[in-house]
Parts: C-alpha cells; sequence; structure tokens
C-alpha cells in the first residue's frame, strides 16, 4: 500500500490493514501541511519585523522552543524525569566555545560537535538512571547538571570560569556581513534549527520506536513483555533529545558571542521547564507555542519590573488549572482540529 | 523434548518461599494449566519464567531447550514465550492498533513496519476487535476487551508460547464462555499455552495436564479429573474434614 493510499484510507476512518492515527493525532500529510504553513508564517516575520530587537526576541523564541521540544521527546513522552536537560544545553554553549575559541574549529563543524557532545554526555547520563524511577532520577539528573557546571568552572584556565568566556567565533553564510543585517541571516538559522529540530522529532515520535517510549511511560513491565528493551529505548530517548538540545546551545554560544555558566542554573532550568509544561506535555508542538507565548509575553511585560515573573507564575497557573493539557490542549478544545477522534460510524 | 521444562525452580522473598523447587514439564501443543489457592505462587511462578520482573532465585528454565534463567525480560519475550497479566493491562497513551503494533514490532516476530501493521491488525480482528476500534484509546476500553486486547498484542507477537495469567478474573460468565473459546482458538494457531487459574471448571474444561500448587510447591501434577479428585487437593482447597467439622 503506497503512503497516499494509506492516508486517503485513514481519512475513510481507517478499514483492516491501514495504520489509523492516535487519538488526537493527524494523518501524517495533513501535518506536514500544517507544519510547513507554520513555519512559512514563521519565515515571513522579518519582513514585518524589520527592526534588531522584535528579530532578537523572535531568535530567542526560537532557541527556547527547540529546548524545550526536546525536553518534551524525554519528560513528555518518554516519562523520564531527566532534570539535567539544561545541562545538554549547556554542553553544547561550551562544545562549540572552546572547539571555536581555542581549537580553532570551523563555526559549523562546531554547532554539529556541540549537538554531538550533548548526546554523548545524554548516554553517559542514562547509565545510571536506568534502574532508577521517578525521584531518584531527579537527582542523578540535577546532580549531573551540577557536575558538569563544576567541571568547567573548575578548569578556568580554558572555559573562563565563573567569568565565562567571551568573543566567541560566530557563525558565517559565505561573505554576508551577519553584524549589520538586523539579525536576519540569524534569524533564518535559528528558524532552520527549529524546523530541522521539529521534524525529527515529530517523525520520531510518530516511528514504531517513538511509539515504543510511550509504551514503557505507560507501564513498564508490559511493554518488557512485549518485547521492548528498557534499557536500548531510554538510551535511544535520551540520546534522541539531546542532539538539538546541544546544537541549539552551540548556536546560542555563536550567538551571543559569549559562554557563562548562568546556563545551568536554574533561572533558564525554570523558563524551560514552565514552557513544556505550559505548553502540554507530549505534544512537541505545545513546548514551541508556549516558547513563543511566555517570551513574547515577558518581552511586553518589561515594564513591570519585579512584577514580571509574578504575573507570568499567575498566568501559567491559571492556565494549567482550566487546561492541564496546557496551551495545546486549550488550542484542541477550542478548534476541535487536532481532535478528530475516533467515532463508530452511525 | 518439551517446549518448556522447569527444574527445581524456586525464589524466596526474604524468608517466605513463594516458589519452592518446583518441576515440569510443557510439551509442544497443549494447554497445560496450574491451579491454586490464592498466595500459593501461581503468578510468582510466571515472573520467575518470563523475567518480569525478576528471574529465579535457583533452578533452571529451559524453553525449546534454551536455558532462559536470568535472562532479562525483553529477550525472553523476543525468544517467543510471551505473556499476559492478572490484571488487564493496557499502554493507555496509545490507541488500540499501536498497542498491537507493539508486539508485533518488538516481539519475537519483530518485523518491519507493513508487516507490523499487518500483524497487529490480523491479531486484533483475531481477538474480536474490530477496524472500528483501531483508532481508540486504549484507555476507552472495557474490562474484558482490555483483556483481549492484551491477548492480541501478545499474538501480534507470534509467540511459540502464551502464558496466560488468570484470564477469566474480573469477568462475567458469558465473557469467560467468550475466553474459554478465545484460547481454544489461539492454541489452535499452534500456540502452546501456559494458564493459571483459580476458577477450577475453567481449567477443566482447556487443560491436559492440570498442576496444583500449593504453598510454593506442586502438590499434584497430571491428568486434570484425575488431579482434582487427588485428596491432597481437595485439602489445600476446602480443609479438611475434620477442621471443618
Amino acid at each position: 500500500m503506497s503512503a497516499a493510499e494509506l492516508t486517503d484510507a485513514q481519512d475513510r476512518r481507517a478499514p483492516a490493514g491501514a495504520a489509523p492515527v492516535g487519538p488526537g493525532r493527524l494523518p501524517w500529510r495533513r501535518e506536514a501541511v500544517a507544519m510547513l504553513v507554520g513555519f512559512a508564517v514563521l519565515a515571513l516575520l522579518p519582513f514585518v519585523f524589520t527592526d534588531s530587537y522584535s528579530r532578537h526576541v523572535l531568535i530567542m523564541v526560537f532557541i527556547y522552543a527547540v529546548v524545550a521540544s526536546n525536553w518534551d521527546l524525554s519528560l513528555g513522552y518518554g516519562g523520564v524525569f531527566n532534570f539535567g536537560h539544561i545541562a545538554l544545553f549547556g554542553i553544547g554553549v561550551y562544545a562549540y566555545s572552546l572547539l571555536t575559541k581555542l581549537a580553532g574549529m570551523d563555526p559549523w563543524i562546531a554547532m554539529a560537535a556541540g549537538g554531538v557532545s550533548a548526546v554523548v554526555a545524554a548516554v553517559a547520563v542514562t547509565i545510571p538512571i536506568l534502574r532508577l524511577k521517578g525521584i531518584y532520577i531527579i537527582l542523578v539528573t540535577f546532580g549531573f547538571a551540577q557536575l558538569v557546571m563544576q567541571v568547567i568552572i573548575s578548569q578556568s584556565e580554558y572555559t573562563g570560569g565563573t567569568q565565562g568566556l567571551v568573543r566567541i567565533p560566530t557563525l558565517y553564510v559565505f561573505d554576508h556581513n551577519m553584524v549589520r543585517d538586523a539579525k536576519f541571516a540569524y534569524f533564518y538559522i535559528a528558524l532552520g534549527l527549529l524546523v530541522l529540530s521539529t521534524v525529527f522529532l515529530r517523525a520520531f515520535v510518530r516511528s514504531r520506536a517513538g511509539i515504543s517510549i510511550v509504551a514503557l511511560r505507560d507501564n513498564e513491565e508490559y511493554a518488557v513483555s512485549r518485547g521492548i528493551s528498557l534499557v536500548r529505548q531510554r538510551l535511544i530517548t535520551l540520546a534522541a533529545s539531546a542532539f538539538f538540545t546541544g546544537v541549539a546551545g552551540a548556536f546560542y554560544a555563536a550567538y551571543q558571542r559569549n559562554a557563562s555558566v548562568e546556563v545551568f542554573g536554574m533561572s533558564l532550568a525554570t523558563i524551560i521547564l514552565s514552557m513544556v509544561l505550559l505548553g502540554g506535555t507530549g505534544t512537541i508542538y505545545g513546548a514551541i507555542i508556549a516558547a513563543f507565548v511566555l517570551t513574547v509575553f515577558s518581552e511586553a511585560m518589561a515594564d513591570f519590573g519585579a512584577w514580571r515573573p509574578m504575573i507570568t507564575a499567575v498566568l501559567i497557573l491559571v492556565v494549567m488549572l482550566a487546561y492541564p493539557g496546557g496551551i495545546f490542549g486549550m488550542l484542541k478544545s477550542a478548534t476541535g482540529v487536532f481532535s478528530r477522534r475516533w467515532s463508530p460510524p452511525s | 523434548m518439551a517446549l518448556l521444562e522447569l527444574d527445581g525452580v524456586s525464589k524466596a522473598f526474604g524468608s517466605l518461599k513463594a516458589v519452592d523447587g518446583v518441576s515440569f514439564k510443557v510439551e509442544a501443543g497443549e494447554i497445560f494449566g496450574i491451579a491454586g489457592p490464592n498466595g500459593s505462587g501461581k503468578s510468582t511462578l510466571f515472573n520467575v519464567i518470563t523475567g518480569i520482573p525478576f528471574g529465579p532465585d535457583r533452578g533452571t528454565v529451559r524453553f525449546d531447550g534454551t536455558e532462559i534463567q536470568g535472562w532479562r525480560g525483553h529477550r525472553i519475550a523476543r525468544l517467543g514465550l510471551a505473556r499476559t497479566f492478572q490484571r488487564e493491562t493496557s499502554f493507555d497513551g496509545l490507541t488500540v492498533f499501536e498497542n498491537a503494533l507493539m508486539g508485533s514490532s518488538f516481539g519475537a516476530a519483530s518485523q518491519p513496519a507493513a508487516a507490523a501493521r499487518e500483524a497487529a491488525a490480523e491479531a486484533l480482528e483475531f481477538v474480536g476487535l474490530g477496524a472500528e476500534n483501531f483508532g481508540r484509546p486504549a484507555g476507552e476500553l472495557s474490562v474484558f476487551q482490555r483483556k483481549c486486547l492484551m491477548l492480541a498484542t501478545a499474538i501480534a507477537m507470534k509467540p511459540r508460547m502464551l502464558l496466560l495469567d488468570e484470564p477469566a478474573s474480573s469477568l462475567t460468565k458469558p465473557e469467560i464462555d467468550s475466553s474459554i473459546e478465545l484460547i481454544r482458538r489461539t492454541a489452535a494457531r499452534g500456540i502452546t499455552i501456559l494458564l493459571i487459574e483459580h476458577v477450577l471448571t475453567f481449567l477443566m474444561s482447556l487443560s491436559q495436564h492440570l498442576l496444583v500448587l500449593n504453598q510454593g510447591t506442586v502438590l499434584a501434577l497430571g491428568e486434570p479429573r484425575a488431579v482434582i479428585s487427588d485428596a491432597r487437593v481437595v485439602e489445600a482447597y476446602l480443609g479438611t474434614r475434620r477442621a471443618a467439622a
């Protein structure tokens, strides 16, 4: 059966043999079109927002969106309480910074290396948590994040310690001047990163490997009894969530041109976690939408000073109380577009 | 050669010997029943055979000649030894179809995508969960449907042997009759069945061999009619006349 036939079959409410989509899950072709439209709209934004400040906010939205949506893979889909996710971002930041500044590596290659470093770190932290559950996973992964930070602080000769690193080499696009284009090029690099990351994440969660990590989350013993390897799928989950997180860290370092251990702090972790939860876990898109909402909201309230985080916190509480499924759940019930549930023919 | 062979299998929790030196053989193609009062070690026996969540402390478990005690659960499953659980179990966050797809994708057959989809659909139809149920969230199903789904995910694995842990528990009389029929049809597919149940009539109508466990040890083993008329079995289930008087 061809892919086209499969999609048509799903639209006719799945006769036997076709693979129906999950509850509230769009057929892949329809999702691809929706995704394309969404990203096309984002790609037009620099023509609306021509000032570098607005573009800066959008670039930060894209970086946060990548980090938050990848966290949703391990936390929302996999149910693994990986509180070291932000450390993977930080590892991307420092891998890029050290490789370009000290080793003189090409920035683009260093960006990929930032992703690979995060994957290696994710595998290393997965091994000790394989036999752990719940709060113990939080302890170990949180400890891992602190450990990475302490190592970076202690190696101040290379990393600048608590002072951080400055004048980090940045990305280049042929001979294009990256500084005097009001962040035009950075915008599209950041958007490209978000597109690649999102396509990867959605393809992964729709694959059999992606479904199996939800099976493990729902019932570990039952999943194992069906031949699913806990060790293998946990490693895949964490590694898959690490790559674009690390690349986002590398891009962040290239964009800001400095690195500091603040990226390992609770403040950033809290912001990103709010995005994952506010957006609605186990959706990927929710985290992306929430990154947009929270960042723009926070910028819009810049005049409120110290009130800002408090207003944000209240907003999160209100949304979560009204819609436990987060913003994505709110959109679902508002539009009904995403919730085309199976209903037997009447 | 027997398909499944246990020799001196034991499992203790502290001082409690849940399974104590159990040995028996299951021949390929038969339905083998295991009975016993509550707490006699039936479910623990299934756990140590399948390695989910733990293997035995002592003794050997041979499946088709391969010693599997100490193997991880998913490897035992892939060898062709599938099990169900006493409580109706499902992946609630997934659809009915995705539940079965997990069995066909990761089980003994471990098939490529298209074949796995086909095997999943076939297994679901086989247990009576037709295409109209495929897109439903598994969490929405009734108790009986969830039990059927659990069986379908096991059949989708294309196992050689299936361990059924109290398939009749919390079912109504008509549902129990459907289950008996379904288990017969499953056996007719060439799947050897090891069946735990404490409803004796259920076991009597299905099994070719019956083993009775009591306090972790084998109390009786043989042809079902002979086993249930054994005085020791009657005593384990009902107590002695003297005690009752």
